[in-house]
């Protein structure tokens, strides 16, 4: 399978008692009944329900690993740090220590897990993409032509950084609904996100697009024949 | 992903808020609710914290408690002891403490001077 460096990835380690309590009370999707050798995702929303940043949690045993952006990084810290109070959470970035990749157009049978081989360890996010976490001194090299990924991630529908995953979207108009768990208790901008979900109005949505098709400004991933756009739900 | 390496990584910067002296209040309703809680024995105290989470990011704690292992300002309100966090201060400074008598929900509510907004419940806030 291709595979393909991961650049903005950004990687802290959380530790101590109150960890999942405190990711699963400030995130969209239930992290609360992970077990060591889970992977789980889930969104950081504001208050008004729009993205600060994708997680993507690794529970490790004694803590937990989790995979973010570098260029969210300081907008998640300047979030979560104010709400840690008396709880027992310490956060340290181990970024520079690692390298990342993403392997794609997968048939992933382990979704929801993760597991090393060697000095890399595979996080199987879900069916179509895994996330490769490799230490430095594995010297492990990833392709930096990411147009081939784009491509792929266009005819599947997979929202990415930056360009779905911004801070002028919310999860349902980002394609990231699967993130948004129904039933989990509050989180900050659940309000908001519960409102849309129960009255079946998402505002805008995620769609694949035939270039040319919508005006640029709706595009948020462009490629060669075919584009990702958020568009509003009316106009589709 | 290297554990090793990870576990000897240094902490990344907490914001951590400069602590400051409470002052609060208990309007008569919510003293005579507490009266009855306490009962006579004023020995124990009445906890008054913040924890993340909620729909506005930070909820409201409020416990009878003997004593806590948390770091606490205490203070003598109408007669009650409180027990306030310190870490959790500057979003306590100058807030009521009410009763609402209401069938659906009622009971204890904090009316926060600093709170921008609340969750629909009362429970959380921003």
């Amino acid at each position: 399978m291709p595979k393909v460096a991961y650049a903005d990835a950004a990687l802290t380690v959380w530790k101590g008692r109150d960890v999942p309590q405190f990711i699963d009370g400030l995130s969209t999707n239930k992290t609360i009944d992970m077990v060591k050798g889970e992977i789980r995702q889930t969104v950081f929303t504001s208050s008004k329900a729009k993205i600060i940043d994708l997680a993507t949690v690794f529970h490790m045993g004694g803590f937990f690993a989790v995979l973010t952006h570098k260029s969210k990084l300081e907008s998640l810290l300047k979030h979560i740090t104010p709400r840690i109070l008396d709880q027992d959470v310490s956060i340290s970035d181990v970024t520079s220590r690692n390298t990342f990749g993403i392997e794609y157009a997968c048939s992933n049978t382990k979704v929801g897990h993760f597991e090393a081989h060697g000095g890399e360890t595979y996080g199987y996010v879900n069916q179509h993409y895994s996330i490769i976490v490799a230490s430095l001194d594995t010297g492990v090299q990833f392709d930096t032509q990411a147009e081939p990924f784009h491509e792929w991630r266009i005819e599947n529908l997979i929202p990415w950084n930056e360009t779905e995953i911004s801070s002028v979207h919310h999860p349902l108009s980002a394609g990231l609904e699967h993130l948004v768990h129904p039933q989990k208790g509050c989180y900050i901008g659940q309000e908001i996100l519960v409102r849309m979900l129960s009255r079946g109005k998402k505002g805008k949505i995620l769609v694949k697009v035939k270039n040319g098709d919508v005006a640029e400004k709706f595009i948020t991933t462009r490629g060669e024949q075919q584009s990702l756009a958020i568009v509003r739900e009316a106009n589709q | 992903m290297d554990c090793g390496t990870c576990e000897t990584s240094g902490p990344v910067q907490v914001m951590t808020p400069e602590v400051v002296h409470v002052n609060l209040t208990i309007s008569d309703k919510a003293q005579e609710m507490l009266g009855d809680a306490f009962g006579d024995d004023r020995s124990m105290a009445l906890l008054v914290g913040v924890l993340s989470g909620g729909c506005s990011g930070y909820m409201y704690d409020l416990q009878i408690v003997e004593e806590t292992d948390q770091l606490c300002q205490e203070i003598t309100v109408d007669g009650f002891r409180v027990l306030v966090p310190k870490a959790s201060s500057h979003l306590l400074d100058g807030i009521e403490i009410d009763y609402v008598d209401r069938l659906m929900g009622g009971g204890f509510k904090i009316n926060n001077p600093n709170a921008e907004s609340s969750c629909g419940c009362g429970e959380s806030f921003a």
